[in-house]
């Protein structure tokens, strides 16, 4: 059984139309990009499996279970975790309360305690900044909380909102790094918004290319990169 | 397309032009069925409504375009009437209720259409003056000014002894409106809320309304519509209470406090802040279920046995429907839209076609 | 005469500050500028007495022993604007913040007009522990004894409010969902817990206000929650939406302010002493739109 099962979901804004009939399914532990150009949907496919935004129709499973209606806490206490676009760090709490806001459900202390140990080892910075006010972090630093933040949830599915936005391409690359080696360490399945598809090349796994609310490509992200199927995505006629 | 074929947005301008007029027809049937079928007590009950529709759609000027709720108007009320009562009233029944009045004050003796025209212009001069300020804040923040100039209002008057009377009532005030004179009132007050909606100001401050980050680029021309349509706003309301003296003839600051401000809000938001026809269909529906639940207080008798409301269920009901309606039915009961005449009635036979 | 004064506006801003945080609770979690807030005081005043319309009140819920009449009374606060939020405002979650401030209103009205139904117009006398009423010597100050109460009360809630908002999981998830509501859903948070939770908070504080109230003036009057409300919507607005210490800081300050125009205005003035504080505030944010307590921007902070 697929970890997620996305079936021809829709979403839409008054008329508009944002994501139309997307299907797709991702295994256990794979990791997946969703890229294409600006306005493509990959965002609002995201706030749609995560429960943010209410679905026009379709469904999304989790391990077989239907998550569409459900409430975005109850899918998350479900193990499904989200890094949204643009990090919504709560900058007036302390690196360790962002930590914390996630483990509420977790009946477990002493993992939570071991969780929290594994993202200041990852993170060494974040221990460091424990007790300070979360906004006073810089950008790279808030992008690796918020990544952190979504763990302490112990997903076993976690979605990423385009996590290079307004980072220095070094920075990138250590987001990258870091939240690969998580994810080997942890076992998890990945779905990552990247705008580039070369930096999802680079970090590896599948892509899927999306342009004007639809798939339009699905395969290897390296492939992607070599091949003209990007330029046909990006300019050619969706339909 | 040819030259001579109207053009889609004139077609919108004249389908917008009809719905003062069609609004306007509609209150003047109320008036002719009630003067020719009804009783005195309905006789009443159609100039009451005229007045609320005067004070509501003055209302509407303000709430209406700019999304704002303001908590303030019922005090515009409140200042017309006493602005109204200081100038009409008889100078001998001022000199005991009201010795405090300034010597040009207590000798007046007007006629209630100049004083009402005053009523307003006072109070569209406080609301120039106290909007400056009010109207700076962002909309929640403004709507709790508006709130705190309400309550400000009420205290002076409350206080004031010398020149209000205090909250003792001043009574005397010349009965003066009739169905027709409120029809006169609520007919202009529609054709100015129509013509400031279709205004440039009016305009910008529904665009305003509808995009706040547009909006935010031009705060400061926010800021002037805003008050351009707090200030008419305020003299229709100004000018809606001194037509409430001159009514029931009897004025004391409480009548202009929580519950006109609640009846106000109640109407524009059962019949819906989007729309003037909103606004008026609001007044007529709302002063229809004032009036049920009055009588249903009076007691009401069903084969042989009386039975009544306890007081203050008419507040309830009502508060208890304006909640349903906000659930159930956010946008009101015409949802923004206007009453309008069908668009192949307004461009003539060439378009007809279309 | 000084230390009087600074007496009278200790108490006096310590109850404008549990009634204004009252506001800002709510308004941090949700958005909503509670109009019915003033009602939740004037029905936790009412819940004392039982339903007649006599001049002269009978003890209900006021009868009890102090500690369990405290009790009792926070808990007839916190669970009516509990049940308020899940019978009109929970259907209203989605809806804009004009939309929940109006309902509101109605709902003010309506309670006001079910006290007015239940109990009648007219105020009634109402002596609960009118021994607090006997001055204290306090140095060179003649100080009644529930002013002291009420400083030490206020002084104890915010302290406790301070460290429950700190150190307590519901005052984290209160934190967080002030600052981004669905984030903190994102995470896990339950929104129905929270919301709750800040209405049961934002009751029981009404409900301190009301005793406080009552003791003082040993009346219970349907409008009695009115002028009280203004002044807290007014603390938060001046302590910058939806800042708790903001309106904490606003609503002590707005106590001075009041206390310090009682003392000095002319005694024919006085009347007006809350007209001269509104317009004092009009004025104060015709320069800081913002308020006065939070940057542009700021986040809300205990």
């Amino acid at each position: 059984m697929a970890k997620l099962g996305v079936f021809d979901l829709a979403v839409r804004y008054g008329k508009l139309l944002a994501v139309k009939d997307v299907s797709f399914a991702v295994a256990e532990g794979e990791r997946l990009f969703v890229s294409g150009p600006n306005g493509a949907g990959k965002s609002s496919l995201l706030g749609a499996i995560c429960g943010a935004v209410r679905a026009a129709h379709g469904r999304v499973e989790m391990d077989g279970d239907i998550l569409s209606g459900r409430a975005p806490e109850d899918i998350a206490r479900r193990g499904l975790s989200m890094v949204p676009e643009g990090r919504r760090i709560f900058a007036g709490l302390t690196v360790r309360e962002n930590l914390m806001i996630g483990t509420g459900q977790r009946r477990d202390r002493a993992a939570v305690a071991d969780d929290l140990e594994t993202v200041y080892n990852a993170f060494p910075i974040l221990r460091e900044r424990a007790h300070a006010n979360a906004g006073a972090l810089s950008g790279g630093q808030q992008q690796m909380l918020a990544i952190s933040r979504a763990l302490m949830t112990n997903p076993k599915l976690m979605l990423v909102d385009e996590p290079s936005l307004g980072l220095a391409p070094k920075v990138v690359d250590e987001v990258y790094e870091r939240l690969c080696a998580l994810q080997a360490l942890r076992g998890l399945t990945l779905v990552i918004v990247e705008q580039s598809s070369t930096r999802a090349a680079r970090v590896g796994g599948r892509m899927l290319l999306m342009r004007g609310g639809k798939v339009v490509a699905d395969g290897d992200a390296a492939a992607f990169a070599a091949g003209d199927l990007l330029a046909e995505a990006y300019f050619g006629d969706p339909s | 397309m040819s030259a001579s074929r109207t053009t889609r947005h004139q077609v919108r301008r004249r389908m917008a032009a009809t719905t003062p007029l069609l609004l306007a027809l509609l209150l003047l049937a109320f008036v002719v069925a009630i003067t020719a079928f009804g009783d005195r007590a309905s006789a009443r009950m159609a100039s009451e409504t005229l007045i609320r529709v005067t004070l509501v759609a003055g209302f509407w000027i303000f709430a209406g375009n700019s999304g704002v709720i303001s908590f303030g108007h019922a005090a515009f009320a409140c200042v017309g009437a006493y602005v109204s009562a200081w100038t009409t009233l008889a100078p001998a029944m001022k000199a005991t209720l009201l010795p405090g009045l300034p010597a040009m004050l207590a000798d007046a003796r007007w006629h209630v259409l100049p004083a009402s025209l005053v009523a307003g212009l006072a109070a569209a001069a406080l609301a120039l003056v106290t909007g400056a300020a009010i109207l700076r804040l962002s909309g929640i923040a403004a709507s709790i000014a508006t709130f705190a100039f309400l309550a400000m209002v009420n205290t002076i008057w409350a206080n004031w002894t010398p020149v209000t009377g205090g909250t003792s009532s001043v009574v005397g005030l010349e009965r003066y409106v009739t169905p027709w004179v409120g029809l006169g009132w609520a007919v202009a007050t529609l054709a100015a809320a129509s013509l400031y909606a279709a205004s440039a100001s009016g305009l910008a401050l529904r665009a305003s309304r509808e995009d706040e980050v547009a909006a935010s680029a031009s705060g400061i021309d926010r800021y002037r519509h805003r008050l351009a349509a707090y200030t008419i706003s305020a003299f229709f309301c100004g000018a809606g209470g001194a037509l409430m003296g001159h009514f029931i003839g009897v004025i004391n600051p409480d009548a202009f406090y929580l519950n006109l401000t609640f009846l106000m809000l109640a109407m524009l938001v059962v019949g819906g802040i989007g729309s003037l026809s909103g606004a008026v269909v609001g007044v007529l529906a709302v002063s229809l279920a004032v009036e049920v639940l009055v009588r249903m207080e009076k007691g009401v008798s069903l084969g042989g046995l009386t039975f009544a409301l306890p007081p203050g269920s008419q507040e309830i009901l009502i508060a208890a429907a304006m909640i349903l309606v906000l659930v159930f039915r956010p946008a009101g009961l015409l949802a923004g839209r206007e009453i309008t005449l069908p668009a192949r009635w307004v461009t003539g036979r060439g378009a007809a076609n279309d | 005469m000084s230390l009087q004064l600074v007496f009278d506006a200790l108490s006096l801003g310590g109850i404008y500050a549990i009634a204004a945080l009252g506001i800002a609770l709510i308004f941090g979690v949700m958005n909503l500028v509670n109009f019915a807030h003033g009602q939740f005081i004037a029905c936790s005043v009412f819940a004392l007495i039982l339903p007649s319309a006599d001049a002269v009140a009978t003890m209900g819920l006021g009868a009890l022993p102090a500690p369990l009449l405290i009790a009792a009374i926070l808990a007839f606060g916190a669970g009516l604007a509990v049940a308020a939020e899940a019978l009109v405002f929970r259907p209203l979650r989605n809806a804009s913040p004009v939309a929940l401030m109006v309902a509101s209103f109605a709902l003010g009205i309506l309670l006001q007009n079910i006290l007015l139904v239940a109990y009648g117009g007219r105020p009634k006398a109402v002596s609960l522990w009118p021994q607090l009423g006997s001055p204290v010597q306090v140095l060179s100050a003649q100080v009644p004894l529930l002013q002291l109460l009420v400083i030490g009360a206020v002084a104890l809630i915010l302290a406790g409010l301070a460290l429950m908002l700190k150190r307590a999981r519901v005052g984290l998830e209160m934190r967080a969902a002030a600052e981004d509501f669905d984030m903190a859903r994102m995470l896990g948070v339950r929104a129905n817990g929270v919301i709750s939770g800040a209405f049961a908070l934002s009751g029981a504080l009404a409900a301190v206000v009301a005793l406080v109230l009552v003791t003082q003036t040993g009346v219970a009057d349907v409008r009695m929650g009115g002028q009280i409300m203004l002044v807290a919507f007014i603390a938060t607005v001046v302590g910058g939406m939806g800042s708790l210490a903001g309106a904490v800081a606003a609503g002590l300050a707005l106590g001075a302010a009041s206390a310090l125009l009682q003392a000095f205005l002319p005694v024919e003035a006085r009347p007006f002493r809350d007209a001269f504080l509104y317009g004092l505030v009009i004025l104060v944010l015709l320069f800081r739109p913002q308020g006065l307590f939070a940057s542009v921007g700021a986040k809300p902070r205990v």
